[in-house]
């Protein structure tokens, strides 16, 4: 096979549809990336699933005086009584791996440490002291999953004033990761769709440019393959160009925004690394060429039939 | 060579059958020509030996093979036998002629020095020496015709298909086709040719096979254009 007309083709075809070729070069681009960091999300969102999973706890918050008003809190003070029965209940529950008893002065402790940083705010401990403390258990499941099971197994008790888990905190977090991810794979899946659409396009311009070419192929007896090549060399330089800026882009991002400043900025989280780029470059140059290829080859089978 | 057996063929979305139940047969080395008025069906007929087209009954045989149901595939080897040479010429007109004839080669895989070779000896034997490096533009229309017929048959075809080859050029220029075409039969190649030149077909005394609403009307060994009896 003499390769040269192929290529030779190739370069005319992306040049004589320069402004086609940059339309489907920058369609593909940005679907692509959007893909990328759809699945970069995805695997982001994982990650803080699993590092927050680990550590997912329970805390018990015990009555105190202050609030009294409060539905199982009437008695005031939780008292033995109260907290036996809870620790029963922890001691008993399948899903409770270990739990831990938090005083008030313990309580108060951690208060000074996160709240008292500088002088200034020392007026605050000549107000607040020990005695306004909650009392609490901190309880470790075996599978933080199954975390409500537990709530609401100690909900409603007697002397507990409030159960809670970090998961209320990590939901608006993991809300918006999700909206995130699917925002940006419902927009690369329209672009997609564009995308093909557009190798469909160059594909029947190119085709008619080339009408009188290929009908003298057809008729000296050249191969599909030989006719078809060009069409697909061509659509896939352009699928090539829009890949490589796709994955320059995700890699930047990936760079400069989580690497040079999220992951220093934050370590409330494990954040993703090279491995995930890694895995979404190349979901990312697979669906690339598959989105250029499915086209390229029914378009080629229409307009190219021997 | 060239066999057809009951054939049938309609165009979809036609009630009239282009071609209907005919019969030929055209020996290795024969020069035939198609006559009929238009639409008669001798387009149909050639697009049937090229695989252009597949007929709806019957069965057409070329160089002892059952095309119509022949793998797409392998169609392009089928046609590396048959040369086609067409009214309008169809050359690229951005390529010279001697590029357009090397064309038909390039693009089947024959290697460079093979090209080298074989060109200008065919562009010689169709009567263009040293006019390889033209523009078809700039040749006269029998001029481009010949190397529409060298590009045919630069590969040696068994057999060549020529659709009205002389019917964009003027009388004189058409002898000089019809001696070519002549010359080429005499290679061995079988050459069918559709026409509606009557003083061309009355000359060269060849083969008639005459159509008429897609059925065969007349089929003469060294027939005349009009009918005879």
């Amino acid at each position: 096979m003499q390769l040269k007309y192929v290529f030779t083709e190739t370069r005319i075809g992306l040049q004589r549809n320069v402004s086609m070729t940059i339309a489907v070069v920058v369609t593909i681009f940005i679907s692509l990336t959007l893909v990328g960091m759809g699945l970069l999300l995805n695997a982001q969102a994982d990650k803080t699933e699993k590092y927050w999973g680990s550590r997912l706890q329970i805390t018990v918050y015990l009555c105190n005086d202050a609030n009294i008003k409060k539905e199982h809190c009437t008695s005031g003070e939780a008292d033995q009584a109260q907290k036996s029965a809870i620790e029963d209940v922890l001691k008993s529950h399948p899903e409770v791996d270990t739990y831990d008893f938090r005083t008030k002065d313990e309580a108060f402790a951690i208060f000074k440490r996160v709240y008292i940083t500088d002088d200034k705010d020392s007026t605050i401990s000549s107000v607040v002291t020990a005695d306004d403390m909650q009392e609490s258990y901190r309880v470790t499941l075996k599978n933080p999953r199954n975390y409500l099971e537990v709530e609401s197994a100690l909900k409603g008790m007697d002397g507990v004033e409030a159960v809670e888990d970090l998961r209320t905190v990590l939901q608006p977090i993991y809300n918006a990761i999700t909206w995130m991810k699917w925002g940006a794979i419902s927009i690369a899946a329209f672009l997609l769709m564009a995308a093909i659409l557009q190798v469909g396009n160059t594909i029947r311009l190119a085709a008619f440019a080339r009408r009188k070419e290929i009908g003298i192929m057809r008729l000296v007896g050249a191969s599909t393959l030989y006719i078809s090549l060009p069409f697909l060399l061509e659509t896939l330089a352009a699928a090539a160009i829009a890949i490589v800026l796709s994955g320059a882009t995700i890699g930047a991002v990936m760079q400069f925004v989580i690497r040079d400043r999220l992951r220093h900025n934050f370590q409330v989280t494990d954040w993703i690394g090279w491995a995930d780029l890694g895995q979404a470059l190349g979901a990312i140059s697979v669906l690339g060429v598959v989105i250029t290829l499915i086209p390229t080859l029914v378009m080629t089978r229409k307009y190219l039939k021997v | 060579m060239i066999r057809f057996e009951n054939v049938s063929t309609t165009y979809p979305g036609q009630n009239r059958a282009a071609l209907s139940n005919v019969n030929v047969d055209v020996e290795k080395g024969e020069f035939v020509f198609l006559v009929g008025a238009s639409g008669s069906g001798k387009s149909t007929f050639l697009r049937l030996v090229i695989r252009e087209a597949r007929p709806n009954d019957g069965r057409v045989y070329v160089a002892g093979k059952e095309i119509n149901r022949m793998a797409s595939w392998k169609v392009p080897a089928l046609r590396r036998k048959i040369g086609t040479v067409f009214q309008d010429f169809r050359l690229l007109p951005n390529k010279t002629v001697a590029e357009n004839v090397a064309f038909a080669l390039q693009v089947i895989g024959k290697p460079r020095s093979h090209i080298a070779a074989v060109v200008p000896e065919t562009l010689e034997l169709v009567g263009l020496e040293g006019k390889g490096d033209r523009m078809p533009d700039e040749l006269s229309g029998g001029e481009q015709q010949r190397v529409a017929i060298a590009r045919a048959f630069v590969n040696r075809p068994m057999i060549l298909i020529a659709d009205e080859p002389t019917g964009n050029l003027d009388p004189t220029t058409s002898v000089g086709i019809m001696k070519l075409l002549d010359r080429i039969n005499r290679t061995g190649t079988t050459v069918v040719m559709a026409t509606h030149d009557a003083g061309i077909v009355d000359q060269m005394r060849k083969r008639v096979i005459e159509l008429s609403d897609g059925t065969v009307v007349r089929d003469q060994s060294r027939g005349v254009y009009g009918f005879q009896h």
